[in-house]
């Protein structure tokens, strides 16, 4: 039996596109550190064993090796360091890497901090290094970024599964209002407004059906996680610590047109799955998490998410890989609106990608955090106000995908 | 050093080295590259935060190896598949081995595929990235050609953005022998000798209402 994986606390600067207040990122991760250490008054830098770094584009960055800079600048000389980078999982795949460290028993305490500086460079200019993600021989020059791609998948998807516009918009209207509670996220910072369906429908078109408003923003951003043995836990944040108690991590084909006819999906799901719009990384990686977790029903087990909305389409695609709605059901779950504050599986309270940002290495960190947070009961402290807190939450699931749905992890967190 | 020495008399060969004598170069006139050179900065008011513009090109070799085919293809008016000689898969864009874990990476064949293929599912693009931004609306389609069991991307032209239909016939077109560069984008898609669009729909009539404002909007760019 391995061991029990936890996390004890975490914060991330507050998010945006231009001036954060701590523009360097070594900056920005040294306050992640100290609001971490206010909240979490015994936890040292020096009981950290190992430290995983987890940033996407060194393109943003204009610098190789940038965790080299922040581990330096908190003083860490002598400790172990490494990054993690898996496209827009990459979040996901540290905390999965810190989490396996911890389990395996050679480390106690590990220290994630995840970060990207987005607004370097332009917005159209900061689509096409994202771009370069995907299969740049084939698909980059043919006018393709990735919201192109999520729309080719979704605008099938939403038809096989009779989902219209006005449903996802939906999500995105839910989601960048609950960052309206938020004083950390980009949406609350910088658009600082509440949205109705009608104005995501009248936003620009981006790619069809995908307009401006059901896009996630492009951020700069750092966040830091502290996950740990249940020893330590126990010894530093004995009342609010959670548990990782279930994990797991897939991947599907680079190019979204390549998971056509896939002989190995065949073999795992059957013939016509995932099909080009299904995330079957996000299913396999789901029904890891559960099996490890005992969730035999998400709907009933789980009791809110933090998930990877960088677009409204993939929310509700991901709602549908987690196990919650089936292609019957899809439709009548997002219009009874089972994933809002007052539904009873509250999805992105923190406001997602889509209202808190995505900042691409710091955000499965992120999502990772506001989980923390509602499972801790910080929640009041962290958000402006209760509307956003999940009450009596046990059991949260953390998403972090990639690419096309090229890597995909899921976590099972649970209140100690 | 010895080892160095010893190295250099051996003179190993571990693979021929191509020679290359069909050369072009399409580099826009004026583009250099420069290195990584300081171009500028910006000081707040306060003096407190200062912004510095780092300038960096590079020019990239995409050594494209055992998928040259595809690609010399392209330059030729070809569509290149690959299938696999054990379970016959067959695949644009193309796989040097074998999916099929049972396969065990098996080399593939070169094969020659028909110039139609058939939309699987489309999009239109309203934004994209900056090479692109001009070019807008786009409308892109994942297509199977021939008897690919994966379909590939690329742009579909002659036919109005809200006028794309799943399972639409399509022809490959290519670009003019001169213009074409061994590229993806040295071919796209056309509707087929024949196919009409259905009559205008809810859906179309909203994409159309998207859509418009983009021909506008790509006016107003330099």
């Amino acid at each position: 039996m391995s061991r029990k994986v936890c996390i004890i606390g975490g914060a991330t600067t507050p998010f945006d596109y231009g001036p954060t207040g701590f523009e360097s990122i070594e900056g920005g991760a040294a306050e992640c550190v100290r609001e971490t250490q206010q909240d979490v008054p015994g936890f040292s830098l020096r009981d950290l064993d190992l430290m995983i770094y987890s940033h996407f584009s060194v393109h943003f960055g204009h610098q190789l090796a940038p965790e080299w800079i922040i581990h330096d600048h908190l003083g860490l000389v002598g400790l172990p360091h490494y990054r993690v980078e898996n496209g827009g999982n990459t979040g996901g795949s540290a905390l999965y890497a810190a989490a396996l460290a911890v389990m395996s028993g050679h480390h106690d305490c590990v220290g994630v901090i995840g970060w990207e500086t987005m607004d370097s460079v332009s917005q159209s200019q900061g689509s096409e290094f994202i771009a370069m993600a995907s299969d740049i021989r084939y698909e980059l020059m043919v006018g393709g970024i990735y919201p192109i791609y999520y729309a080719a998948m979704a605008n099938k998807w939403m038809k096989d599964n009779h989902v219209t516009e006005e449903d996802v918009a939906r999500i995105a209207v839910k989601n960048k209002n609950n960052a309206m509670d938020n004083p950390k996220a980009q949406w609350y910072r910088n658009d600082h407004t509440y949205l109705t369906v009608d104005d995501v429908m009248n936003s620009r078109l981006i790619s069809y059906p995908i307009k401006k408003y059901d896009c996630c923003l492009m951020s700069r951003g750092v966040a830091f996680v502290v996950v740990c043995s249940e020893e330590y836990a126990k010894k530093v944040n004995p009342d609010h610590y959670v548990t990782i108690d279930g994990m797991g991590l897939s991947s599907c084909t680079i190019r979204a047109g390549d998971r056509l006819n896939n002989p190995t999906w065949k073999e795992h799901y059957g013939p016509g799955y995932p099909e080009m719009t299904e995330f079957g990384a996000c299913r396999n990686a789901a029904e890891q998490a559960y099996t490890m977790a005992g969730i035999k029903d998400p709907l009933k087990d789980i009791d809110f998410g933090e998930i990877h909305d960088a677009f409204s389409t993939s929310e509700a695609q991901i709602y549908k890989a987690l196990g919650l709605a089936d292609t019957d059901t899809i439709a009548k779950f997002i219009r009874d609106e089972r994933t809002s504050m007052h539904g009873d599986i509250p999805m992105n309270p923190g406001g997602g990608l889509l209202g808190y940002g995505h900042p691409v290495g710091a955000t499965g960190i992120m999502s990772t955090i506001e989980a923390y947070y509602q499972l801790a009961g910080l929640i009041p402290k962290k958000h402006l106000s209760t509307t956003t807190e999940v009450p009596d939450a046990e059991c949260g699931i953390v998403n972090s995908h990639a690419g096309t749905g090229t890597s995909i992890s899921n976590f099972i967190l649970r209140r100690h | 050093m010895t080892v160095t020495l010893t190295m250099n008399k051996k003179n190993k060969k571990f693979a021929d080295a191509p020679v290359f004598t069909d050369k072009k170069d399409y580099r826009p006139t004026g583009v250099t590259e420069v290195g990584l050179t300081f171009v500028g900065h910006e000081i707040s008011e306060d003096r407190t935060a200062m912004n510095q513009f780092l300038h960096y090109d590079q020019l990239y070799t995409i050594r494209h190896g055992w998928n040259s085919k595809f690609f010399i293809g392209l330059l030729e008016g070809k569509i290149m598949g690959t299938r696999c000689p054990k379970c016959g898969d067959t695949w644009v864009p193309v796989r040097t081995h074998c999916w099929n874990l049972n396969c065990n990476l098996e080399h593939t064949d070169w094969v020659e595929m028909p110039l139609t293929a058939t939309v699987h599912t489309w999009t239109v693009a309203g934004w994209s990235g900056r090479s692109s931004l001009k070019r807008l609306p786009i409308i892109l389609v994942y297509a199977l050609v021939g008897d690919s069991k994966v379909a590939i991307a690329n742009e579909l032209h002659n036919l109005a953005p809200w006028d794309v239909e799943f399972g639409m016939p399509l022809q490959i077109v290519f670009k003019p022998q001169e213009e074409r560069v061994g590229a993806i984008t040295d071919f796209h898609f056309e509707p087929a000798d024949g196919w009409t669009p259905s009559p205008m729909t809810p859906e179309k009539e909203r994409i159309k209402q998207l859509v418009e404002p983009v021909y506008d909007w790509v006016k107003t760019l330099k």
